[in-house]
């Protein structure tokens, strides 16, 4: 055990025991990636929401489901949180409404020295590859997300959705496919439109 | 030397698989470099490694735009206060049957005293006056044969001018046969014209043996003035 997870450990044991501090350490730690796994899978900040109030609700209620020899607290959160989308996906299938989508497109802009015309163009781009990742079918979505966006490893991604190494291999490569059809055909669009124009 | 012999090598197939994983930091060098090479010499991987490293940009970006978000400050807020929630003492489930039964228990006789109460107001009701009920004189008529005026009348009493009414309890209702213009002598109006009228009438007499009221037949009453 390294001394993050001996650290992380004893976070969780005094939590279990009601200390309130070491229960929000963890919680600083863990929501971000949990709730951002959520928004990109589901496109909606109030379902991303929820789903991060019921991951750490279990760790408060249901403490002894995590195992530390199992694994690390983020992996079995991870874990947890697949559960909660997948539900929350075959629940809503195609309920997205528009003021979520809208709130979720509303991008931090860092700052940047691009002319407002650059800027214009690169959000527009962004934005299109988020429609475009939140369009693929879930398990092809879900690769993305967790090794492109969250930047995990195959196996990592492969612990999180409880699966062969060679099935998430296999899903980012037919999800990344779709996303260049997508994008590719996104883009031509205009181009092809300009064409025709002259 | 190898190594050039074996990107030279790689075919079409062989680059689609390990295409996308050109620039990932886990994939060993050595093939990267042949898909690189791969991609040079054929055009058709060469553009599609193209357009995978453009999407490979934006899915950064995409990723950085996104990287501070995080969950709204009010969800800490709930998980603070459900963890506070759990750590006060829990009540024993045992403690809790315990006072489910003794409130059930409670409701059962609070019930039952209701009902009892509403059982001897109705058999108040229905004797007209509690007097009535075990009034001696009303055995005594009811022995000989004839019915109490409570039995057809409305059961009312007229007070007697100066009586203090006192509980029903104490009270006992005497039937007498009287000439009218006798009922004067208790402060009541008679009709002279029909003062010597025989009636049949009944006392209510009080703890103190005075009489308190009076009532007559229907028959008799409108007579009375």
């Amino acid at each position: 055990m390294t001394n993050v997870e001996e650290k992380e450990a004893a976070l969780l044991s005094r939590a279990v025991r009601g200390d309130e501090q070491a229960f929000l350490a963890l919680y600083r730690k863990h929501q971000s990636p949990v709730y951002r796994y959520a928004l990109r899978m589901t496109g909606s900040p109030w379902a991303a929401e929820e789903v991060v109030q019921e991951v750490f609700l279990l760790l408060i209620r249901e403490p002894g489901k995590y195992r530390a020899e199992r694994g690390e607290l983020g992996a079995f959160l991870f874990g947890v949180t697949r559960n909660r989308i997948m539900k929350h996906l075959e629940r809503l299938p195609k309920e997205d409404s528009l003021d979520a989508r809208a709130e979720a497109g509303s991008l931090r802009e860092p700052e940047d020295p691009l002319t407002p015309m650059m800027i214009a163009e690169k959000r527009e781009r962004i934005e299109q590859v988020r429609e475009a990742v939140l369009a693929l079918p879930a398990e092809f979505r879900e690769a993305v997300v967790l090794c492109e966006l969250e930047e995990m490893s195959y196996e990592e991604a492969a612990r999180a959705c409880a699966c062969p190494v060679g099935t998430i291999r296999s899903r980012l490569y037919r999800g990344r496919a779709l996303l260049l059809a997508k994008l590719e055909l996104l883009r031509d669009a205009p181009r092809r439109a300009g064409a025709a124009a002259k | 030397m190898k190594e050039k012999l074996k990107s030279s090598m790689m075919t079409c197939e062989e680059f689609d698989r390990l295409s996308l994983d050109v620039d990932r930091a886990d994939t060993d060098p050595a093939q990267a470099a042949a898909a690189a090479a791969h991609a040079r010499i054929c055009s058709r991987c060469g553009r599609l490694l193209e357009s995978w490293r453009e999407l490979k940009q934006d899915l950064r970006l995409l990723r950085e735009l996104t990287l501070a978000e995080s969950a709204p400050p009010r969800v800490e807020m709930r998980l603070a206060q459900e963890l506070r929630k759990k750590r006060e003492p829990r009540v024993p489930r045992s403690a809790v049957r315990i006072a489910a039964w003794a409130m059930a228990a409670a409701a059962v006789l609070a019930a039952a005293a209701g009902w009892k109460q509403w059982g001897g107001e109705i058999a108040r009701g229905r004797g007209g006056s509690p007097a009535a009920q075990d009034s001696t004189a009303a055995r005594k008529a009811a022995d000989s044969g004839t019915l109490l005026a409570a039995d057809y009348d409305t059961g009312a009493f007229t007070s007697l001018p100066g009586s203090m009414p006192s509980p029903y309890e104490n009270q006992e209702i005497l039937r007498v046969r009287m000439q009218r213009g006798a009922l004067g002598r208790f402060g009541l109006p008679v009709a002279q014209d029909r003062a010597g009228e025989w009636v049949q009438v009944d006392f209510l007499i009080g703890e103190d043996g005075q009489p308190q009221a009076v009532r007559l037949h229907d028959s008799q009453e409108a007579a009375l003035e």
